[in-house]
């Protein structure tokens, strides 16, 4: 009983390393720009699936990685210079966003099903094989997705606080007018905070597909835990999500393993009504 | 060096600014004084970038700056004091003083400028790593100046500085504004009616319902019964 409540627990922070760094993209995305992105969950799929060309074409793991990440910068980027950016001249701007983002989301899900088929696609996994510490079984490669996870959230960490580029996407996120009235390009930020969601969502898509697959409709699930894991961590906090992250994947897990995989999407409901109802404003919610 | 030429500018269907036509000289510290909510601030904002008018002319050095973006206004040298302090609430005030050296021009002076800044602002050397969001009214108007010197910029626009502030409190900005002018800075000041803006001054404009009702220097001011009437209650 101890033993598998052990594993689902590894599970649960597995999942949970890589659901903190698409939620920090998230978060990042609607503190910085204030739109809410429908489309993240296509985007996490569009990483998984080049990432499964790109093997296909004999790339080995790190050169896929390397790829995905220019190409992701791009998707984002081109996603909000050209159909988001037009938008805000609007007064009805914030409903115009979100509608036109469900709209992208809805033809890239469907894209995916024309051009690549029904059927999941699998990655290879990092590393194959296990190891025995104290009796329990944990792959290599959940070792590797926490590592290169955790990894990830560090250096986002420490280039938000510390660098120029950072520094002026809080300030953004903080207060708009003051960040115009210092000379920073709004503009300039809100694109490349996208890209940079972009680029997140993607590596999560990387680390994740060798165990979950990608299919056309495995988005729609990851833009629904993203969004919880944002509000219930707090909108804007990257603390937030990296709490709120490993705390719901653990959540997940132990749902999944009492009650059963049907159940997991409705604990992720529950949590994000509960939220809205007691504690709005997140764990850490101030910054946007 | 700043000239403002018949300037309209709309807040949606009201007009705020009605031909408005201001000029400030290098090294002038020119204060513009009016009634709450006619004008002031929108123009201050529209030289600056914030706002963009229907028509008119702002010329910077001679250059027409009227539809750049507040970027380029502030790498060519003006900075905008807004009222509303408009400071980042979660960043430290080193952090919120830093971005105020964002700009291209002002990232070589950044640390000359930040000596000056805690030389004139000593409150703010002991609060380097508060939040923003905890300084006092007082100390929150000397982080946005601060923010604002920060940006080596050759002409500020500073609106409403003493607002809210303590008497003493109030004439100490102004000094400190005063001083900022000797050294070189060119300021285009928004002020409640005081007889201490009016002494720092080196011209005075009045706005009236988004337009200019009169512009002279301290002795004009002082010596014409409406001015002194209307503004100064005396």
């Amino acid at each position: 009983m101890l033993r598998d409540l052990i594993e689902v627990l590894i599970s649960g922070i597995t999942n949970g390393s890589v659901y903190a760094i698409m939620a920090a993209g998230m978060t990042l995305v609607y503190g910085v720009t204030r739109v809410f992105n429908f489309a993240y969950g296509s985007f996490f799929t569009l990483g998984g699936y080049f990432a499964w060309l790109f093997f296909g074409l004999k790339f080995n793991y790190l050169l896929v990685f390397v790829s995905i990440i220019p190409i992701m910068f791009l998707v984002g980027l081109s996603a909000e210079t050209f159909i988001i950016r037009p938008l805000r001249a609007r007064k009805d701007w914030e409903i115009l966003s979100v509608m036109v983002t469900l709209g992208l989301a809805l033809f890239l899900d469907n894209l995916y099903l024309v051009i690549f088929g029904p059927f999941v696609k699998s990655i290879p996994s990092l590393f194959e094989g296990y190891v025995k510490i104290q009796g329990f079984v944990i792959s290599i490669h959940d070792i590797a997705i926490v590592t290169i996870a955790i990894s990830i959230m560090v250096i986002l960490m420490l280039f938000l606080s510390r660098s120029r580029q950072g520094l002026a996407m809080r300030a953004v996120a903080q207060d708009m007018t003051g960040a115009e009235i210092v000379g920073i390009p709004k503009d300039r930020v809100f694109a490349y905070t996208f890209a940079l969601s972009a680029i997140l969502v993607g590596a999560g898509s990387m680390l994740l597909a060798p165990k979950y697959f990608v299919s056309p409709a495995g988005g729609f699930d990851i833009l629904v835990k993203s969004w919880v894991i944002t509000v219930f961590g707090g909108v804007g906090s990257i603390r937030g999500s990296l709490f709120a992250a490993f705390i719901l994947g653990i959540v997940e897990a132990i749902v999944g393993f009492t009650f059963g995989l049907t159940w997991t999407l409705i604990a992720w409901f529950v949590v994000l009504l509960f939220t809205l109802i007691v504690r709005p404003q997140g764990l850490f919610g101030t910054e946007a | 060096m700043l000239r403002v030429e018949k300037l309209d500018t709309f807040y949606e269907e009201f007009q705020v600014l009605r031909k408005v036509s201001i000029s400030i000289n290098e090294q002038e510290l020119v204060v513009l004084f009016g009634p709450n909510g006619h004008g002031k601030s929108t123009l201050l904002k529209t030289i600056c970038g914030l706002l963009t008018p229907v028509s008119g002319s702002i010329k910077y050095n001679d250059v027409e700056i009227t539809k750049l973006t507040t970027k380029n206004i502030v790498e060519m040298g003006i900075t905008y004091v807004a009222e509303e302090r408009n400071l980042f609430p979660q960043l430290t005030v080193l952090e919120n003083l830093k971005l105020g050296a964002y700009n291209v021009n002002a990232r070589q002076k950044e640390e000359e400028n930040l000596a000056y800044v805690f030389e004139l602002f000593p409150k703010l050397k002991d609060r380097t790593k508060q939040s923003a969001s905890t300084l006092s009214g007082g100390e929150a108007r000397m982080l946005a100046m601060g923010r604002g010197l920060m940006s080596n910029a050759e002409f500020l626009a500073i609106d409403e500085p003493s607002l809210g502030l303590a008497p003493n409190l109030r004439i100490e900005v102004l000094n400190q504004i005063s001083e900022i002018n000797q050294r070189g800075v060119s300021i285009l000041l928004v002020e409640q009616s005081s007889p201490k803006a009016l002494d720092i001054a080196d011209r005075i404009y009045l706005m009236e319902e988004g337009e200019i009702a009169f512009q002279g220097n301290k002795e004009e001011a002082l010596n014409g019964n409406y001015f002194k009437e209307a503004f100064l209650g005396m």
